[in-house]
């Protein structure tokens, strides 16, 4: 009987201690996170000393076939591990403001015209002083490049140096987003006297003018940064050494963030709080974001379910938006409109023409439109919480009897699918956007001219596309609200990429080892963008 | 001659399983759903971006030529480039192998350890009621209970109550071998728990099938010690089938470890598998795969040799039996 005993005791156990994680599950939450002051969820300590170790666990590794070219990098994940040894002209404040980084200051003359004058101190990490030469180069690098972000930039008419330590751009035409897409990755200062010469490849090694230098790295296992000896900024990085483990199993990050290996960690699913709600050295917070999820709806198949606007406007107005925020993601997220709801100048979703109607209008466009049976497969990729998120789109549609099929695939087959062909072979998908730091950047992805990604499904609107460049043209104030509430509206009645709720991060850190920074809200998906602040507390 | 020809035809047949091998897994990640170039590159990339991947890694040339390509490369002990990393897939897969067999082994270890005496134990107290049914309930436990739910529960514990034993923090055996010991012990653990099912059970069968032997009732009629008896007469006997049986363990214990080295977040050979077929990392899951297919290969001759040292009646030079 002994066995039985210790079977039963053993299951008890289990049972006990699964009961007790459910019992800690966060409660969705619709209030904002708070914070340690305006703009920030952490500020590291000053006061404590520099030095030492820092362990940070994430769940994805850069990985493409472009290796590490900061200015061919285009997603999120690829652009924050790179921001360690890369830099920008000018970075992103805590409210989405434009500020100096390797440029201590610009002029913009005309509307056209910007003048930067660089940081005479700046050096790469090979200790080669950072010049004007390299930065016209990297402009002249980026825009003959296959890069996505060159389509960011606006159209540059000239990139010129004037002197060792001043650049001036000048586009063809205004363009209000330039200085927040100069702010991301891709537009980084690379060392071009290296790269022109042959002596470093950008897809193969890192130099750049940043906190810190790659020491190692073995793909989809970890990297190792020590600290660029060669720095600008007094003082910083506080760390000397980072250790990045690659976590893909978010309940191992989990894991090493309660036995105290890892000292912050990146969290996807939003009941990963819960269950390190017991542990009293682990700080959770919720990191805003402007990436936003968000529907498509195939208009290029053959015999498409979804040529008729009627159909999609349909389904832009059965969906619920603040359900799928409050459900799928824990009441962390936030309705948004095309244009990424947190960033200043954003449309106000709860005005797009959609979210004034109710589900009798749904009802009454489909059966004009003779699409009241409507059956679609909704394509999706079975990383959380794409699948709580498509869960709660059907509830929603079958409110309007429409019947959506849900079919989840890992992340290269939902990829094939979507990508692979033009005329796309897929009804509905489901999929995010990062949205960065101006509210019209990722209003150009509705243009599958300037996307090209989405030309496979997509439709071009020429109204849509005039709209989206005459936004991007306003200068920042009234008018340029106007435009982009325009833009919104537009893109709602378009219907054929509709914007659901925005992607917040979670970021999990101990207490006891790490006293980090971190802003409230991030446009480039960046959580360690202030990780040279960090102050170690202790080495694991 | 007999050894010989043993081994010319064991030679034969291992290359033959392993083009087999070759073929079905060329043929098997280019039949998955989704393209590599969407993958590898991302939805940004434009079509000209697409073709000078395929093209850089002879992706636009018929499959047929492709595979013969592969092979040849293979033959010649190169196994590619990572389309990922753009490192060669034979060094990462030799970086990443001491994880894999030590993980392996500590799991064939516990296995031994924990499954032969508990086999011997059962069997030799067998008796009506005593303790079969419980037993059995844990070993049917023990093998049907998949390891990616284990080691998930495992995780989830262990992250709550670390005990000394650490998940999500692997350090090399040659950095700290206290510190690996306590990374591996988990994983090992979760591994070996279908492999000590399955060796008790078959230990069992074995070891009851000797005891009713007249040769072991002589030596109780002896009056020879049970543990003499037990060490001389019936582990002995019994081990044949037992030692098949870790054997072919050993190789299932690498396809295990796909999934156990994924949840513990061990950068083994599982898991650069388990990533590859992800990210339609193609090299990197043909050679995997054909790694896997060599060591059961392997592992099938060290046993059969084995088997013949334990008992050359069955051995590869044994006469043919009728």
């Amino acid at each position: 009987m002994r066995p039985i005993r210790l079977a039963c005791g053993v299951a008890a156990a289990l049972l006990a201690t699964a009961c007790a994680a459910t019992g800690t599950t966060t409660q969705p939450s619709t209030g904002p996170q708070a914070e340690v002051e305006p703009g920030y969820l952490a500020v590291a300590d000053d006061a404590l000393p520099s030095g030492g170790t820092l362990n940070l666990q994430v769940h994805i590794d850069s990985g493409a076939a472009t290796g590490y070219d900061p200015q061919l990098a285009d997603v999120a994940t690829t652009w924050q591990l790179l921001s360690l040894a890369y830099e920008t002209l000018v970075t992103v404040g805590p409210d989405f403001s434009v500020q100096p980084l390797l440029a201590e200051k610009w002029e913009t003359p005309s509307p056209t015209e910007y003048v930067f004058h660089l940081r005479e101190d700046v050096s790469f990490s090979n200790g080669r002083k950072m010049t004007a030469d390299d930065v016209v180069g990297s402009f002249e690098r980026l825009l003959a490049s296959k890069s996505v972000w060159r389509g960011q930039l606006g159209a540059v008419k000239s990139v010129t140096k004037d002197g060792d330590h001043t650049v001036k751009v000048t586009l063809k035409e205004p363009y209000t987003p330039f200085l927040a897409a100069l702010a991301n990755v891709p537009a980084a200062v690379l060392p071009m006297k290296e790269i022109n010469d042959k002596s470093v490849d950008p897809a193969t090694t890192l130099l750049g003018t940043g906190p810190y230098v790659v020491k190692d790295h073995r793909q989809d296992v970890s990297w190792t940064f020590k600290r660029n000896e060669k720095y600008w900024a007094k003082g910083k990085p506080a760390a000397d050494t980072l250790n990045i483990t690659i976590a893909p199993e978010e309940a191992a990050r989990v894991a090493a963030l309660q036995n105290g290996s890892a000292a912050l960690a990146t969290l996807g699913n939003v009941d990963s709080a819960g269950m390190l709600a017991g542990a009293g050295d682990v700080k959770v917070v919720t990191q805003a974001t402007t990436d936003f999820y968000y529907l498509m709806l195939n208009t290029k198949a053959p015999a498409s379910k979804f040529a008729d606007p009627k159909v999609r406007q349909a389904i832009a107005i059965a969906l619920d938006q603040r359900q799928i925020a409050d459900i799928a993601l824990g009441g962390k997220g936030e309705p948004s409109a095309v244009t990424p709801a947190g960033l200043p100048g954003a449309c106000d979703p709860a005005a797009l023409p959609s979210a004034s109607k109710g589900i009798d209008d749904a009802k009454r466009l489909l059966a004009e439109a003779g699409a009241q049976n409507l059956t679609f497969t909704l394509s999706i990729y079975s990383t959380q919480p794409a699948p709580a998120v498509a869960q709660v789109i059907q509830q929603n549609l079958q409110q309007a009897g429409i019947t959506v099929k849900i079919e989840q695939m890992d992340e290269a087959g939902w990829s094939g699918k979507v990508y692979g062909k033009a005329p796309a072979e897929f009804d509905a998908a489901l999929s995010w956007f990062a949205g960065y730091a101006d509210p019209g950047m990722v209003t150009k992805w509705w243009n599958p001219e300037e996307a090209g990604f989405n030309v496979g499904f997509m439709t071009p609107d020429k109204e849509l596309n005039a709209l989206i460049d005459a936004a991007g043209k306003e200068p920042a104030g009234a008018a340029r609200e106007k435009a982009l509430a325009a833009v919104c509206a537009k893109a709602d009645a378009d219907a054929q990429m509709i914007p659901l709720v925005t992607r917040p991060a979670t970021v999990a850190f101990r207490t006891d080892a790490l006293s980090p920074s971190l802003y409230s809200t991030e446009g480039y998906g960046n959580v360690l963008r202030l990780v040279a602040d960090a102050r170690v507390k202790k080495s694991q | 001659m007999r050894l010989l020809m043993w081994w010319s035809g064991r030679a034969l047949s291992s290359a033959a399983t392993l083009l087999g091998v070759s073929v079905l897994i060329f043929a098997a990640v280019r039949l998955m759903p989704g393209g590599f170039a969407e993958t590898v590159l991302g939805p940004f990339a434009t079509a000209e971006q697409k073709a000078e991947l395929a093209t850089r890694y002879g992706l636009d040339q018929p499959v047929f030529m492709q595979y013969g390509h592969w092979l040849g490369t293979v033959a010649g002990g190169d196994f590619g480039i990572s389309m990922i990393s753009r490192q060669p897939v034979g060094a990462e897969l030799l970086a990443r192998l001491p994880v894999t067999a030590e993980l392996s082994l500590l799991a064939v270890a516990v296995s031994v350890l924990a499954g032969v005496p508990l086999g011997v134990l059962t069997a030799v107290r067998a008796r009506p009621g005593g303790g079969g049914a419980a037993g059995r309930l844990l070993s049917g436990l023990g093998v049907s209970v998949p390891e990616f739910v284990l080691g998930s529960l495992v995780v989830f514990v262990f992250s709550r109550y670390a005990l000394g034993l650490e998940v999500g923090a692997w350090v090399p055996l040659t950095q700290d071998p206290a510190r690996n010991l306590a990374t591996m012990v988990l994983p090992a653990a979760v591994l070996s728990v279908f492999a000590v099912s399955v060796t008790a059970r078959t230990t069992r069968d074995a070891v009851m099938g000797v005891l009713v032997e007249p040769y072991v009732t002589a030596a109780v009629g002896r009056g020879e010690s049970p543990w003499f008896i037990v060490r001389h007469h019936i582990l002995r006997n019994a081990a044949a089938p037992v030692v098949t049986l870790l054997g072919t363990i050993t190789a299932y214990l690498l396809g295990g470890a796909l999934i156990v080295e994924h949840v513990f977040n061990l950068p083994g050979v599982g898991s650069y598998i388990v990533q590859a077929v992800g990210r339609r990392d193609y090299a990197v899951v043909q050679a995997g795969v054909l790694l896997a297919a060599g060591v059961f290969i392997v592992m099938n001759v060290v046993i059969d040799l084995l088997v013949g040292v334990l008992d050359p009646r069955l051995g590869v030079t044994a006469g043919r039996r009728s």
